[in-house]
């Protein structure tokens, strides 16, 4: 695990005069897991989205994963998003008029062809295993983020992104969430980045940064964790 | 995969589906309609425009006035090539009479002609020719002249001569005389109200001319000149003079009976033949012009409601984008959608606009149409030109909405 999975140089993102990320230097090695913290507004969300190829810096260079995401075209940055990257967002967002399984089966429509007995067995793996036929609507909050975990992890991605996947739930959740997506990363050892506003979310993670006004701050090694 | 996407936003978005499906339809409706009723309308208005005199004129080609033709030519008329365009026509032979009638005597003209005269031919139907079928606009008062004594007379020279139906006029051609039964008296608004008409046999005889006429009247649905069909025949190739031959212009057709009337020169009357072709042109152009009007304001109609819709769906299209859908995957997604709904509404769309134009044809011409075979793939195709004209906007906001914007949280 020496290999960097992320590699930054000097990464920025303006919008128009606001600097919402000042020239960042950061390394993170295969398989941590990173969390990231900050005050609202702090360009946690940017950096998130530079690095899962949502969006694009205004300057510096940014490798993931070996690529440099600067010199991919619009559906260059697409593929390496199926390919490379999970996304989990705060809002569980799923297609409205998709169930469970279909919506796990869009990211793999996506990636290469879809596995109904795949999608399936990656909803039991979240434990959602009685509910696959159920649309969003049909399931809880905690439940359709659950959804979301299965489908950011169908395609094996090397990225875990996380922006407060655990944001809008209770602690219950949370820790269930947390739980799972450990127990995930323990056998399908992708790397995690977590965004969050919540300390005990964090300490899930090897290493927290501190992002304040676009600028990182701080960073801080977690001990072993129970 | 993608049928099944397709058909959950199908069956979960049945409100907007059903508008751009509804869009569609009429579109498609409104072109088959008139695209359907277009020839058939052409051709009926040529059969009405022809109800409004001759469009061509056959005289002797010898420029003197001693030239005539030959009846015993006239059925030749019936076995032209173009003989199924010829409607009708009628023989006249003319000459000067002193008119006679209860004391008073007038000069005038004494014209015989057909006037529902039984035509065999031998190979041919059975027709009747004659001015009651080429000059329908003749208001008789009266009967038509059956027996070989029996006339009509012009509504002026009925007044000058003082004669009404049921009154004998004494006719006299160079000491030879005929007594005519009045039988109608004809307004026509024209020269003939000047005219007396008797059976040709009968001026015939009275003229001292058997078996002779004088000019011959075709009517004949003709096509609206173009330039190819205004050049000199004389000066076209050969597989020019053929294609001109073998196109319906009234100067080929009127070339086609003066080959079978010895001795004749046929005349296109200009007037006629050009305001039916401009007019039955212009019919088509307005055709033409309000089925593409339909048709771009039903386009509108599909973009607007697919406008309508994408924004509803943003969220849905970032997120798609967000877990790596490319450009063409979230193309495939929503032309598909249109596809599947455009062929839909081409075929309720083809299935009205036939109803459409069986009721147009109904009420305007009182006659069933049968819809041509290309109708069809017509509808279709309109549909699927409206469906693409329609979704190009949408499509590209699409394409470019930006997962990051939509996603924020
Ligand atoms: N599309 C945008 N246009 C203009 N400014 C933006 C845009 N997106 C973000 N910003 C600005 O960039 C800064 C960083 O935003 P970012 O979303 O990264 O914050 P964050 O740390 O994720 O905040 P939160 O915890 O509230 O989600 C903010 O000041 C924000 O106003
Ligand atoms: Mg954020």
């Amino acid at each position: 695990m020496s290999e960097n999975i992320i590699e930054t140089s000097g990464l920025t993102r303006n919008y128009g005069d606001i600097c919402a990320l000042k020239p960042l230097e950061l390394k993170v090695p295969e398989g941590e897991w990173l969390s990231v913290m900050g005050h609202s507004g702090s360009g946690k969300s940017t950096f998130m989205n530079l690095v899962g190829g949502l969006d694009r810096p205004s300057a510096g260079s940014l490798k993931v994963g070996g690529e440099d995401l600067l010199a991919l075209t619009e559906d260059g940055l697409a593929r390496f998003r199926r390919k490379f990257v999970g996304i989990i967002f705060q809002q569980h967002h799923m297609v409205p008029y998709l169930t469970a399984v279909e919506n796990v089966m869009l990211a793999q429509y996506f990636h290469s062809v879809p596995d109904e007995a795949e999608a399936r067995s990656a909803l039991e793996r979240v434990g959602l295993g009685h509910r696959l036929k159920n649309r969003p609507g049909e399931l809880s909050g905690g439940e359709q983020q659950r959804v979301c975990i299965a489908r950011a992890i169908i395609n094996s991605p090397k990225l875990l992104l996380g922006d407060e996947p655990t944001g809008n739930l209770d602690h219950k959740s949370t820790v269930m969430i947390m739980e799972l997506l450990k127990e995930l990363r323990a056998e399908e050892r992708f790397t995690v980045i977590m965004v969050t506003h919540n300390q005990e979310v964090a300490a899930w993670g090897d290493r927290t940064i501190y992002l304040d006004d676009g600028v990182l701050v701080r960073e801080e090694r977690m001990g072993e964790k129970q | 995969m993608l049928l099944r996407i397709l058909k959950n936003s199908f069956l979960k978005r049945p409100k907007s589906v059903f508008l751009v499906f509804l869009s569609i339809a009429m579109g498609a409706s409104v072109a088959t309609a008139f695209l359907g009723i277009a020839g058939e309308i052409s051709h009926k208005m040529a059969l009405e425009l022809r109800s409004y005199g001759a469009n061509i004129l056959l005289e002797p080609s010898a420029v003197e006035g001693g030239g005539f033709l030959r009846e015993e030519d006239l059925p030749k008329i019936k076995t032209v090539f173009w003989k199924y365009n010829i409607t009708g026509f009628a023989p006249y032979l003319y000459g000067v009479a002193d008119f006679a009638a209860g004391g008073r005597k007038e000069r005038g003209v004494v014209s015989g002609t057909w006037f529902t005269k039984q035509l065999e031919v031998p190979g041919e139907d059975i027709s009747i020719q004659g001015i009651k079928g080429i000059a329908p606009w003749w208001d008789v008062s009266g009967n038509w002249p059956d027996g070989p004594d029996e006339a009509i007379i012009g509504a002026a020279l009925a007044k000058r001569l003082g004669v009404n139906t049921g009154s004998d006029v004494e006719t006299s051609v160079r000491g030879r005389n005929q007594r005519f039964r009045v039988v109608g008296v004809v307004t026509t608004g024209g020269f003939e109200e000047e005219q007396l008409f008797a059976p040709l046999v009968t001026v015939q005889t009275l003229l001292l001319k058997p078996g002779k006429v004088s000019r011959v009247q075709v009517s004949a649905l003709t096509v609206p000149m173009d330039d190819f069909g205004k050049k000199d025949p004389a000066k076209m190739t050969k597989d020019e003079y053929e294609k001109w031959y073998c196109t319906a212009y009234v100067t080929s057709v009127a070339k086609n009976v003066e080959e079978v009337m010895a001795g004749s020169r046929a005349k296109p009357i200009w007037q006629i033949a050009s305001a039916e072709g401009s007019l039955l042109k212009k019919l088509n152009s307005v055709m033409l012009l309000l089925t593409v009007l339909a048709l771009v304001a039903s386009a509108t109609a599909v973009s607007t409601s697919l406008m309508a819709s994408m924004a509803e769906r943003s969220p849905e299209i970032a997120l798609m984008k967000a877990i790596g859908a490319d450009r063409f995957q979230i193309s495939a997604i929503f032309v598909g959608e249109t596809l599947i709904i455009s062929v839909a509404g081409g075929i309720i769309g083809y299935l009205l606009g036939d109803q459409l134009a069986q009721i147009i044809s109904r009420t305007v011409f009182n006659s069933a149409i049968v819809s041509p075979l290309w109708l069809f793939p017509t509808a279709i195709i309109s549909a699927l030109v409206v469906a693409i004209a329609g979704s190009v906007t949408p499509l590209r906001r699409a394409l470019l909405i930006e997962p990051v914007t939509v996603l924020k949280g």
